[in-house]
Formats: structure tokens, sequence, C-alpha cells
């Protein structure tokens, strides 16, 4: 059985249209990383596959429960982990867990049982008595996470847990969707870090305007880039006007350029550097910095899409 | 069951905040805490003005063919020493004007009330120079007014009796009949008992009076008028504050939604129609407790006597139900948790003011009365004054009524507009 399986998912506010007809699926136990820059849609994609938007079109299963038709069910195999922090924070850790855990109807040991469980998990055992508005931002993403597993649920959605914290609380949050994945779940992780996902999935899904513009595994999307390589350089001065002639270099398949920074994809690095130069000394600016690497997902979505995937 | 436990989170979380707990208790007890003290209030609950100090002079006396059995001094002087203002008027007789006077300037006593020689017979016949003069210590406000009242409450009633020996006589006097001395000397006598008793009823026995007093005439508040004040204004700022959390506890769901968890719980195994009873349910227990507890404490604390247990419940239930209606009526307009403060504060205050809150314990005009009976706070205030002063159970349905049916009818369109908002 799929854990996700999400089939032609349209959502549309007034005129315009935030997710464009998304098919995704993810098997039961697997790692599916949702990758996009902001305003890709998304956040939207996993609002419907949550339940809190319901979509224009299409539908979502979670576990083979329909989240437009049986949505209690659905909800009850989902765990979900906003973006933002939705923790009471004149409660400590601990009560804010038993208020989420009683949501899902633990009661009495069980209940207790599964807070000290979790506690240990997020490595907060020891603070489990301090209000969470004590707490730094790290350790409050780690109990944002907690509540979501409460329930022991099938399926884990992470909308982007790792957004402003610091990389101490992020390894230790993606150390924890490890582990939840070796527990069994499936694990639904949006993000726009390509480390992450290139760290975490078993699968990618880029996301783009509303639509899924590539899918498959890590090593199957960077294939899609062939052997081009990456070349990354800074400039002294704003650059867009020397774009439209580095795009007549011959082996250039894809520029992004901002504030002085540009991100080229070639075929040959040796070939195409001293022309990427040459043009760029032609259109008054200094060279800064150069950086060639080899091919990633930020390769693939400038591949596809001829803009770079940035932070 | 995930309603109780929504409903007891908000409650939890409401108590853990300095500034709900300060706004739904300790304000309405600290501000008629300061008006108790004001009063010179104790904790034993013996809230008494100190006694009036009085000294009288009584010069007056009656010639030989005056109509009356007893100077009008007398009387005067009567009322200074009967048995039944001693608990708050200390009488002292002198035994010349001088003496009088000497005791007021060493502050012995606080107010002198000195009447002249021939007095009755001077202002039985009209002579508008007599008078009863009235001296004080200048540092007193309410002695030398009080005692004033008396006296003139006094002449006053003197010079009705005149009017309506009058009144018999010329009547009589129509129908050709003419009364002997001793018929006058017995109608005099007659009213001057009348009316003897009717000053003693009306001060310290109102509801054998003939008539009837409008304020509470309970047996309790009746007893200690200071008390029937603090109870009255104690109603007037619970109803206030009470309306305050209602609204605050309701506006909880504004900052859930602020705060991402209200989305979190939207995303959990259970209907929305679930989650916004849960938050209802927390704004109806707040005003219970916030209700038993200024109860309490305003019974033990400043001594009110609220009256029949019964009709507590009545007016408190009554009181919760308009108080939650109108809190989820006036949240479900607001977008924000910033745009509620002064939503709440203007709203409210206009409504209390309008409702009498802060006036409960003062007679108001009757216009101001029908405006009252536009706003819930008005009809919430009502009930407790019903309460308060001991009227039967039935006075208190057509209030108790009135609170339900807008409360109930505030609550349903808020509760709809909530549930549309967050469909």
């Amino acid at each position: 059985m799929n854990a996700i399986e999400v089939k032609n998912l349209k959502k549309s506010f007034g005129s315009f249209q935030a997710v464009k007809g998304v098919d995704i699926i993810a098997q039961q136990g697997e790692i599916l990383s949702l990758l996009g820059p902001n305003g890709a849609g998304k956040s939207t994609t996993i609002s419907m596959l949550s339940g809190l938007i319901a979509p224009s079109d299409g539908d979502a299963f979670i576990m083979g429960y329909s989240v437009t038709d049986q949505p209690k069910s659905a909800k009850e195999k989902l765990g979900v982990v906003p973006q933002d922090i939705a923790l009471y924070p004149d409660l400590s850790a601990r009560e804010n867990l038993l208020f989420w855990g009683k949501m899902y109807d633990l009661r009495g040991s069980d209940l207790k049982q599964r807070v000290d469980e979790v506690l240990e998990m997020i490595g907060l055992t020891e603070r489990q008595k301090d209000r969470v508005g004590k707490f730094s931002g790290g350790m409050k993403r780690r109990v944002n996470i907690a509540a979501a597993l409460m329930h022991k649920p099938d399926v884990v959605i992470m909308d982007e847990p790792t957004v402003g914290i610091d990389p101490q609380s992020r390894r230790h949050i993606l150390d924890n969707v490890k582990e939840l994945n070796r527990q069994g779940m499936t694990v639904l992780y949006t993000t726009h870090y390509m480390e992450e996902a290139a760290e975490l999935s078993d699968h990618i899904a880029i996301m783009d305007q509303g639509k899924i513009i590539a899918f498959g595994t890590h090593d199957e999307l960077i294939k899609m880039v062939g052997e081009q390589t990456r070349i990354d350089l800074t400039f002294n001065a704003e650059v867009e006007a020397i774009i439209p002639a580095w795009k007549e270099i011959e082996g250039v398949s894809g520029i992004d350029a901002s504030d002085g920074k540009v991100t080229a994809l070639v075929d040959d690095s040796n070939q195409a550097l001293p022309r990427l130069l040459e043009v760029a000394a032609q259109g008054g600016v200094r060279i800064l910095s150069v950086d060639i690497k080899e091919p990633n997902l930020e390769s693939v979505f400038l591949h596809l899409t001829g803009r770079a995937l940035r932070d | 069951m995930k309603i109780m436990e929504i409903a007891i989170k908000d409650l939890t979380r409401s108590f853990r905040s300095l500034f709900a707990v300060g706004m739904t208790i300790v304000a309405p007890l600290l501000l008629i805490g300061l008006i108790f003290l004001a009063f010179g209030g104790a904790f034993n609950g013996a809230s008494d003005l100190p006694a009036i100090s009085v000294g009288i002079y009584n010069a007056d006396i009656l010639t030989d063919t005056s109509i009356l059995v007893e100077p009008l001094g007398a009387n005067i002087r009567s009322m200074f020493v009967d048995e039944s203002v001693q608990s708050w008027i200390t009488a002292t007789d002198f035994s010349s004007e001088m003496s009088l006077r000497s005791a007021l300037d060493r502050r012995e006593i606080g107010v002198a009330i000195l009447i002249p020689v021939d007095f009755s017979e001077r202002f039985l016949a009209g002579n508008r120079d007599t008078q009863v003069l009235i001296l004080s210590d200048h540092t007193l406000t309410i002695a030398p007014q009080v005692a004033q009242n008396m006296v003139t409450a006094m002449l006053d009633g003197v010079s009705g009796g005149g009017i309506a020996i009058e009144t018999i006589l010329e009547r009589q006097k129509i129908q050709g009949v003419q009364p002997g001395p001793e018929q006058i000397t017995s109608l005099i006598d007659r009213y001057s008992a009348w009316y003897r008793d009717f000053q003693r009823d009306l001060f310290h026995n109102p509801e054998s009076a003939a008539l009837m007093m409008v304020a509470p005439t309970g047996e309790t508040s009746s007893e200690n008028p200071i008390q029937q004040m603090l109870g009255l204004m104690m109603a007037g700022q619970m109803v206030f504050f009470a309306f305050f959390t209602g609204a605050y506890s309701m506006m909880s769901i504004l900052e859930e939604n602020e705060e991402g968890t209200l989305a979190r719980m939207f995303t959990l195994p259970m209907s929305r129609t679930t989650i916004l009873t849960g938050k209802f349910l927390a704004v109806f227990l707040m005003l219970v407790v916030q209700g038993i507890v200024l109860l309490i404490a305003a019974h033990f604390i400043f001594n009110i006597q609220w009256g029949d247990p019964k009709m507590i419940v009545l007016a408190l239930l009554g009181q919760v139900v308009a108080a939650a209606g109108l809190g989820v009526l006036l949240i479900s307009f607001v977008k924000t948790s910033r745009q509620a403060g002064p939503v709440m504060g203007g709203v409210l205050t206009a409504l209390g003011m309008l409702g009498g809150l802060f006036t409960a314990n003062m007679n108001m005009p009757e216009a101001f009365n029908r405006l009252a009976a536009f706003t819930p706070q008005g009809w919430v205030v009502r009930g407790w004054k019903i309460v308060l002063s001991g009227q039967p159970a039935s006075d208190l349905l057509l209030p108790l009524l009135v609170m339900l049916v807008i409360g109930v009818v505030m609550f349903v369109i808020g509760a709809f507009r909530f549930q549309r908002r967050f469909a």
C-alpha cells in the first residue's frame, strides 16, 4: 500500500492557482522530500494533505484513506509538524505533550509513557517541566516535532522543520527524522535546503510554481543534468545586463544571476569558463571568485527552470 | 472528553496569566476594597460610620395658652436621644447656650443644636425669623448634614400637620360644624403621635412605614446601609468584569489562531465543532469560577450578604450566559488579538456605563434606567439588585429570562460566525 498518494491535487485562491495538479506517491517506510523554492506551493500541498484546507480539485490518500471523504481516518494515521512553532508557550514541554496526546485519545499510563518516550527522543527530559516560552528556537522546534509523534502515526508530514535554527538543533532534528524512519514511519519532508533533501530522502519531488517538475531518487535526478558542471561566480557589480551574452556562449545550458552572484550550468568547464570571464570583462565587471562544483540538486533545479534554488 | 480537555487547557492558561487573573478576580475586589476602606470598613464586617456626637440646648417652653401638649423643641431633642439612633448618634443635653458653644469649641461634640426659648409659639405663628441654630465643627461634612436633615424633616412634618389641621377645620366650617378647643387639641395630638411614629418607622423600620422606600429594603441590608451600598457596588463591578472576562476568554481563539495552535488542532482527528465547543466551554467555566470566587470573597472580605442561595445561583446563571454570549459575539467581529483590546475596552465600558454598572448604588433618572434595559449588563445588574434586596424569586424571573434569551441569541450568532470563519 502507498503511504501517501496524491492525485491531480489542485488549489486556487481566487484567480491565483497555487497548486496546479500535483501527483505524488510515497511508499510505506520511505522519506520523501518535497523540494522547492519559497512560494513553490509546498506548504499549500501539505495543508491539503493534513486537512487544513480543502482541495479545489483532485484528492490525496493517507494510508488509503481519502483526505476529502474520510478525513478523520486519514488524520488518525497522520502526524503534522507545522512550519511555525505551534505550541502553548505558557505550558511546560510536558504539559504541551500531554495535551496533544489527549487530543489523539491517549490516556492514563499509555499517555505518560509516550510523553516520556518522545521527551527522551528529542533530548529534553531534563527540561520537561520548563515552560516552552523559555526555550531556545531549536528546543521549541524539537517539542514541535514531538507533539506530532504522540500517537505513533504511520505518516509524518514535516513542513520545513529546520527553518531558522542553529546547526546543532538542525543536526538533532535530521537525526530524529532518520530515527523515525527506522521505526517504520513514512516521512514527507518539505524543505528548500537541498542538502537536507539529499541527505534524508529515498525519493525527492522538486516543485516549482505549483507543479512537480521532477521526481526520483537523488541519483536519478542528478542524472537529469548529465555530465554538466556548475560554476558559481561572484563579481564586483550587477551583471544582469550581461546575461543575454552569457546565454549565447556554446555549452552553457542554464544561467541565473542576482546581486553580482552568477550560477552557470555548463557542459565543459574548461571551455566555458574562459568565455564567461571574457564576456564579463567586456561588460566592465571584475571577477571576485570562481567555484566549480559537481552537479547537485541545485544544478538540477537550475537545469529544469533556468533559475537557482536559493535559500 | 476532548471538549473538556480543551476547556481545561484554556482555563489553565488563563489562570497562569497575571493579566487575566488581575482583571478577572483582583481588580473588582480591589476597587470595592478601596471603597470599603474609605468608609472605615473593618475586616470583622463592622463597617459603620463613627457615631455623630450631638449637643442640644433646648430652651423651648410652651405658654399657658398653647394648643400644643409638648413643645416642638422637646420633639426635636427626642429625635436625637431616641434609643433607635443611639448606635450612630450620641446626644448630650446642655444647660446653657454658652456651655453648648464651649463644648463645640473644645470639640467634645461635633454638632451643636440650639433651640430658642419661644420656638414653638413663633414657629406655629408662621414667624420666619425664628430658627433652630445648628453649629458644627468645620472639619465635619456628613454629621451637620444629618442633623440638619433630621430637624428639617421634623419641622416639615409639623408644618404639614398645621396645613392638615387647617384643612380639616375649614372643611368642618363649610359643613357647619364648629370644633371645640378639645377637638382641636385632640387632632393635634393624634397628628403628632402619627408623625412621630411615621418618622421613627421611616428611619428604622421602613418595611412597616406607610411610605415604602424604593431602595433595597432586605432585612440584612436595612441593618447596615454601607453594607447595602457596597453590595450594589460590588454587584456592578462583578457584572462589569464578568463581561470583560467573557470577551477576554473568547479572545484566546484569536491568540491560538495567531500562535498556530488552532491550525494544528484542525489537523487532529476531530471535528472543528468539537474544537470550538471546547473553546466556548472554557468561557463559560471561566465565568462560573470568576462569579463564585467574587461572591465568596466579597462575602467574607466585605461582609456582603448576597441573599438567598437559590436566587444567587439564578442570577449567576443569567450573568454567565449573558457575558459569554456577548463575549462570543463581540470577538466574532474581531480579526486579531491586537484589535480585540480596544474593541473590548470601548464596547464593554460603554455598555457597562449605559447598563448602570457604575451607578448601581444610585437612584438614576427614569430615562437612564430605560436606556439600561437595552443592554445585557443592565438586566444582569437589575437581577443582582433584586437578589440583594431580598425580593421574591418571582421578581427575578423576568430579568433572568431576558438575560438568558439575550445571552443565547448572541452566543448563537457569534458561534455561527466562528463556524463560518474557520470552516
